[in-house]
């Protein structure tokens, strides 16, 4: 039981693992994507 | 700017893997125990189709880098950087649950025969390939492409390598082998964990395309600013 736990878990924690780094990624993209919104905004003025 | 991880599509099918997982972890919960090993079979549920994807992020790693190479494809250079993180991933895990099961079948964790070790080479290789992109900087972009190249070509070394060499290891016809229970509950696992690679790949594929997309704007406008000073 002890063996089929941890590697149950420890598959799925490697997988929310790689999803929390994907979303965290995907966070700091929008941060740039802002970035560059604000300096388009002030080209245009 | 929309992404592909806000499409609904996109969202259709992360409902979609979340629920072939439930399904397919009721399967495996009520498939029967296997005779001789008991309990510790079931890992063979999630270590099968994590092998699969390992080997399926390792040829799409190989078919981008070879339309990057030969083709000068940046758009196959995004598909192999996105493929073989899943590929460590993935990997990563059949190497983890391999051993665990090992442990109660074999009496050790680790046995330096064919399969496991071709299937350590390949991980390492991937792994390779993730830091040459990572830290390598432009000029490692071939470099990295030529590598996931060599790493496909283990792939067969690893499938074949327990007909090819004396192995312990259980042999590729074992789900052949399976009771009728069993066998249900293995290829949901696999459908599952193919699902949940295809949505893993159009997440990481998203964020890769963003990327490109955001250096090419902030070129142009670099040369609109300068112009307008």
């Amino acid at each position: 039981m002890k063996m089929v736990a941890l590697a149950y878990g420890f598959i799925w924690l490697a997988v929310f693992g790689y999803v929390f780094i994907v979303s965290r990624r995907l966070g700091r993209l929008n941060g740039e994507m802002d970035e560059l919104r604000r300096r388009i905004d002030r080209l245009k003025t | 700017m929309p992404t592909r991880t806000t499409s609904p599509r996109f969202l259709a099918l992360t409902v979609l893997t979340a629920a072939l997982f439930v399904i397919a972890c009721n399967a495996i919960a009520d498939a029967p125990r296997e005779i001789t090993m008991g309990l510790v079979q079931k890992i063979f549920y999630f270590h099968v189709p994590c092998a699969w994807l390992l080997m399926l992020s390792t040829l799409v790693c190989a078919g981008g880098s070879v339309a990057y190479l030969f083709g000068g494809s940046e758009r196959g250079d995004r598909v192999a950087v996105s493929a073989s993180e899943l590929g460590v991933v993935f990997g990563l895990c059949v190497l983890v649950s391999g051993p665990l099961w090992a442990k109660a079948a074999w009496g050790v964790y680790w046995q330096w025969e064919a399969r496991l070790t071709s299937s350590l080479l390949l991980w390492l290789m991937l792994v390779a390939y993730v830091l040459a992109r990572r830290y390598g900087g432009a000029s490692a972009r071939r470099l990295a492409a030529a590598l996931a190249l060599f790493a496909a070509i283990d792939i067969p070394l690893v499938y074949f390598s327990v007909r090819f060499f004396r192995s312990i290891h259980p042999s590729n016809t074992v789900v052949s082998t399976l009771g009728p229970g069993m066998r249900g509950a293995f290829w949901l696992s696999l459908l599952a964990f193919t699902a949940l690679w295809w949505v893993l790949f159009s997440a990481r594929l998203a964020t890769e395309n963003t990327y490109a997309r955001l250096v090419d704007l902030e070129i142009l406008l670099d040369q609109a600013e300068e112009k307008k000073s």
